[in-house]
């Protein structure tokens, strides 16, 4: 029974009932209604406990304004802190209060009302304090926030973010709005018209107003039309422009769009000019108990009656500052509801509203200073607006109008300037600093017949009343209905000393939430004002942040989830590897790769084992694809690679290589790769696989900002090539094995060197270099022919007893020979020198990139962190990475640390890698890693524990 | 409803990257190219062969991977004057072919530049993103071409199958 629904009138279709739940409990109402309307329809007053007093509330706003009633929606609808004024009303809707248990006419947690005393504003920073804070964290916790995330992501459907791109992107398809998109649809410009409202028209739907005396919805209907057929407009509704940006990028939210299977559309649109047409949200008034159920926005109380055919009282009593009240009376009078009075601040009412409101009593001059009632108003009290006795006047409804904002939020978040204007009463936006506008409403005008031509409407006539204040006044005067924060609270704020209206936000939390004090913001800032005796344009507004409504992060992931939330690259052998048992992650510039490749029943360490002795005593294979390839060219390039690279390259024979280091700025380690010399004008670099876009970018700046007369070509070949890594002893029996073409003798092709030719059929590149310290030989082809080049080398190789090899066992064959590793031994600190690698900084080269750097630090004489190999005392001790060493392992600052500890197949025990406080002084010291329930004594060593000479990768 | 959409994941094509100045390009490669794009972010064609004009003193040649030993040898980046660079880069992209009454609906969604027809003409080619990923972009009359760098290609896949469906 939809006992507050009225017979006739509304835009919902009365022939198609929907039922629904709300807090278990099964209603009813129509097509067209939304949530709130609906539960006003069914005569449902209570519908949601305050944040932190939980305090009953009902309904207050009938848009996105709405601070009071938030709901938690289940089943295929799952979402929480909705508010109620927003759900589209559908069949089957289950809908639920949040914050409070078992019902917001009920509630446990109501008992805090006793306790508000201790809850004043701050409440959070004044009691988290050390030492006993813990022990009420968890509670204060469990009583905080609102609606819990749902369980789990919607059963069906995906969310869509796109792009776009207009001339104009109009934000509101209210009168301003629609002329605007009109207009420049028809100058033949791309237009994007979004609007957040079911259907267009603004505020137009809710009040009956006239254009050229016919209903107001008539012009509306054939502006819509006329932008529908044109094919330069794209116009939305159920899209909540939320976010603008910078150069003019606006974020658009399309809930529900016209296309099965997506849930929510997320559109960010590039535009020419921006036009905001947000048009106004109507403010609170403030006073005792005005938090009450049953107090509401008079505007709300209008779109109710028109717009869904709900009256949502019997014995309605108005309270407003300005002539938009009077506008509500009549209709609700025209409509057959009692309004008791009409309660108006100001001491004279323009004729023409009076004259709207002919045979409703009038109260100039006086206030609302208290609300009667717990769950549901039963009388207010009016008094006199300069003090004195009041009466009390019985009624289930109040409806008061506080003025007008207009919702200026787009404006601020383009960087727009707002000023305080007085007559209005508001901010309204002033400079623009990006290409926008803002008309009607938004702009500041408040009436229809100011935004178009024909349009009929009573001046706006506003009287601002911050807040009401007669002595004798009684209950919480909420300024923040959703934070619950009140006059007093704010007056606290001033007196502990938050005198800005940002810290004043922050320290009260008002403003904050889901509505962003839509309905109250001006309220606080007029509080301030009042209270510091100062012009509300001196307070200021706090500052606009997106979203202007609620999103969710679904819309702006849009196909960014499961398998594609993060980028990933594959090599031409991953299905190989996968068929293979490979355990495979990411490692490094999103290359997916191996890690290690098990047999059944075999752990990491077992399957690492395996891998590291066929290299270290047969054969072994890797794909080395993932490194960075460059191919430079040019008559610059020699003098470029010596400015880039600490050591010299530019010295060079064709067909040789040369490992390098390469400096940032600062003298740090950026890169370590191998530079080949093709011919006399053509190079080709290689780097660590994680730093191969920044090396790049490196190579670019430098060329683009410092040397951009120099003739350096660089093309990116990383995916050109793709290359089987051979190493171990027999690797050079596997290569021949394959079938070549290229003399493998170290005579012929001696380490550090290349040579083109065929490998088992396919066009190749043979490049001796080596990671692992072992005989090694880069096999590079193209990708075309990775995958069959694959198969042949592990054909080739089962002889040999070829085994793949995964990052895992790269890491320990690199660790025995004291290879450092971008991440473990660099790690932002280390120079060339802390790594022993001093024979890589050139003598000879007046500068190279970071030299200075390196040698003014080196010349301040501090302690630095060295590299060192370190045994641990007990062979079979493991310690973990980054381990601390301490001095005698004792509780003190820090001299070091374990960059990696391994298990050595050829040392037969575990060995690692340190940076060590003037390591390279102390071979065959004991040191201690410093644990949390353990000190482990180590000697420290040269950081190389297999081939100290290197006579096995040159052999 | 999924978009009408039909996305192909197009075998390799022969690809050459050409830098340095046109007129140096021009008189080492001859014939063998088409006519130089009019302006930047165009291409041109000729006997399946085209041209893209990407980046200042930048372009790309593409031919059918029949032509690219043809192209290899005509081209001869090896020998090539010093001042320009030629480097075979074949391998490196994989291209994706996006046709259907909805292209530009899954366009919208994979890439953030403007491709209305007003903008992006019919012989448009750019380096823009495409799913967050570097991709050179093409118009075609019946659709887009997306190539990304090669080793992206089974993501991107994966991406093109969710906007559609």
């Amino acid at each position: 029974m939809q006992r507050n629904r009225r017979a006739e009138g509304g835009r919902i279709d009365r022939s198609r009932p929907l039922r629904f739940t709300f807090n278990g409990k099964p209603y009813e109402g129509y097509q067209g209604d939304n949530l709130a309307s609906a539960l006003l329809a069914n005569g449902v007053r209570v519908t949601a406990r305050s944040f932190k007093y939980h305090r009953p509330r009902g309904i207050v706003g009938h848009g996105p304004e709405e601070p009071s009633t938030l709901v938690e929606l289940d089943g295929e609808d799952a979402s929480g802190n909705r508010p109620a004024t927003t759900v589209p009303l559908c069949d089957g809707l289950s809908a639920r209060s949040v914050n409070c248990w078992p019902s917001p006419g009920f509630d446990l947690g109501g008992v805090n009302q006793l306790f508000s005393g201790l809850l004043p504003v701050g409440f959070y920073y004044k009691t988290f304090k050390w030492p006993g804070w813990h022990l009420f964290e968890p509670a204060i916790r469990k009583a905080a926030g609102l609606a819990a995330a749902p369980a789990s992501p919607p059963a069906s459907g995906h969310f869509e973010a796109r792009h776009a791109h207009a001339d104009v992107l109009v934000a509101g398809a209210g009168p301003a709005g629609l002329q605007a998109a009109l207009k420049a649809g028809r100058a033949g410009k791309r237009v994007f018209l979004a609007d957040e409202g079911t259907e267009a028209g603004g505020s137009l739907l809710n009040r009956a107003l006239t254009i050229d005396g016919k209903p107001a919805m008539d012009w509306v209907s054939g502006t819509v039309a006329e932008l529908d057929a044109l094919e330069n407009v794209t116009r939305l509704q159920n899209a909540t422009v939320w976010a603008y940006r910078e150069h003019n990028l606006v974020m658009v939210n399309e809930c529900d769009p016209d296309r099965d299977g997506i849930l929510e559309r997320s559109w960010r649109v590039r535009a020419g000019e921006v036009v905001i047409a947000t048009g106004t949200t109507e403010r609170s008034m403030v006073f005792g108990n005005n938090d009450r159920p049953g107090v509401m926005l008079a505007s709300s109380v209008q779109a109710y009656l028109n717009r869904w055919g709900v009256v949502p009282g019997q014995r309605v009593v108005l309270f407003t500052n300005n002539n938009s009240a009077y506008a509500v009376a009549a209709d609700l009078a025209a409509a057959g509801v009692s309004v008791s009075a009409i309660l108006d601040s100001r001491r004279t009412v323009a004729p023409e509203a009076l004259d709207l409101v002919a045979g409703l009593t009038v109260h100039l001059a006086t206030v609302v200073s208290e609300v009667r009632g717990h769950k549901g108003v039963r009388a207010v009290k009016a008094a006199p607006a300069t003090g004195g006795a009041g009466t009390w006047i019985e009624c289930d409804l109040l409806a008061h109008s506080g003025g007008w904002n207009p919702n200026v939020h787009l404006w601020s978040q383009s960087r727009g300037a707002l000023r305080f204007d007085d007559d209005l009463a508001a901010f309204v936006p002033d400079q623009p600093v990006q290409a926008c506008r803002a008309v009607g409403a938004a702009a500041g005008d408040l009436s229809l017949d100011r935004i178009i031509e024909g349009g009929a409407d009573l001046a706006y006539g506003i009287e601002p009343l911050w807040r009401v204040d007669v002595p004798g006044q009684r209950g919480m005067a909420f300024l923040d209905i959703q934070n619950d924060v009140t006059v007093s609270d704010v007056h606290l704020a001033l007196r502990e000393g938050y005198s800005n209206v940002e810290h004043v936000k922050r320290y009260t939390t008002a403003g904050m939430g889901i509505d962003q004090g839509k309905t109250g913001n001006i309220n606080i800032i007029g509080t301030v004002a009042m209270q510091q005796g100062v012009p509300l344009q001196d307070v200021g507004t706090t500052t606009f942040r997106s979203p202007y409504t609620p999103v969710s992060f679904g819309a702006i992931g849009g196909l960014r989830e499961e398998t594609v939330l993060f980028p990933y690259r594959h090599t031409p052998v991953t299905r190989w590897n996968k068929d293979n048992g490979a355990v495979m992650y990411e490692a490094g510039a999103r290359w997916q790769r191996p890690g290690y490749f098990p047999k059944p029943g075999e752990g990491l360490q077992e399957a690492v084992n395996r891998e590291c002795r066929a290299v270290r005593e047969g054969v072994g294979v890797y794909d080395g694809s993932p490194l960075g390839t460059f191919e430079l060219k040019g008559r610059d390039v020699p003098k470029f690679l010596d400015f880039i690279y600490a050591n010299i390259m530019s010295s060079l024979h064709p067909g040789n290589g040369r490992y390098g280091l390469m400096l940032s700025d600062d003298g740090l380690i950026l890169d370590d790769g191998v530079v080949l010399r093709l011919d006399a004008h053509r190079w080709l670099l290689s780097t660590s696989t994680g730093h191969a876009d920044a090396v790049n970018q490196h190579m670019e700046k430098l060329l683009q900002t410092e040397f951009p007369d120099w003739q350096v070509m660089i093309t990116t070949v990383t995916s050109q090539w793709n290359n089987a890594t051979i190493c171990g002893p027999r690797s050079r029996d596997v290569i021949r094995a394959l079938g070549t073409d290229i003399d493998l003798s170290p005579e012929a092709l001696p380490f550090m060197s290349f040579c083109d030719g065929t490998v088992a059929g396919f066009p190749a590149r043979i490049v001796r270099v080596s990671f692992t310290g072992e005989l090694s030989y880069e096999v590079n082809v193209a990708p075309r022919h990775m995958a069959a080049m694959w198969d042949k080398v592990m054909e080739a190789g089962a002889p040999f007893g070829i085994l793949p090899v995964g990052s895992e066992s790269s890491h320990v064959l690199r660790v025995e020979k004291g290879f450092l590793s971008l991440g473990h031994e660099v790690d932002g600190t280390v120079d060339a020198y802390d790594l022993g690698m001093g024979w890589a900084m050139s003598k000879k080269k007046a500068d190279y990139t970071g030299k200075r750097s390196v040698m003014l630090r080196r010349a301040s004489g501090r302690v630095r962190r060295e590299l060192v190999g370190i045994l641990p005392v007990d062979p079979d001790r493991q310690i973990p990475e980054g381990a601390p060493l301490t001095p005698g392992g004792r509780k003190e600052a820090t001299e070091g640390l374990v960059t990696a500890c391994v298990w050595s197949v050829v040392n037969n025990r575990w060995v690692g890698l340190a940076l060590l406080e003037n390591g390279h002084s102390r071979h065959g010291e004991i040191a201690h890693v410093r644990m949390k329930d353990d000190v482990i004594p180590i000697t420290i060593t040269k950081p190389v524990f297999h081939d100290p000479e290197g006579k096995l990768m040159r052999s | 409803m999924s978009y009408d959409v039909t996305t192909q994941r197009c075998g390799l094509a022969a690809l050459f990257d050409l830098k340095g100045s046109r007129e140096t390009i021009q008189n080492w490669a001859g014939d063998v190219l088409p006519p130089f794009p009019d302006g930047p972010n165009t291409r041109s064609e000729k006997n399946e062969t085209e041209l893209f004009h990407i980046g200042r003193d930048h372009w790309i040649v593409r031919s059918p991977l029949s032509q690219e030993d043809t192209l290899e040898s005509r081209l001869n980046p090896a020998d090539c004057p010093p001042d320009i660079s030629i480097v075979r880069i074949s391998d490196t992209l994989t291209f994706f072919r996006v046709t259907g009454r909805d292209t530009l609906d899954v366009m919208a969604v994979a890439c953030p530049l403007d491709l209305h027809d007003s903008v992006f003409g019919p012989d448009a080619v750019t380096h823009t993103e495409a799913f967050g990923l570097k991709a050179l972009v093409l118009r075609y009359a019946d659709g887009f071409e997306i190539a990304v760098e090669q080793s992206f290609g089974d993501m991107i896949e994966d991406y093109l199958i969710r906007a559609i469906s």
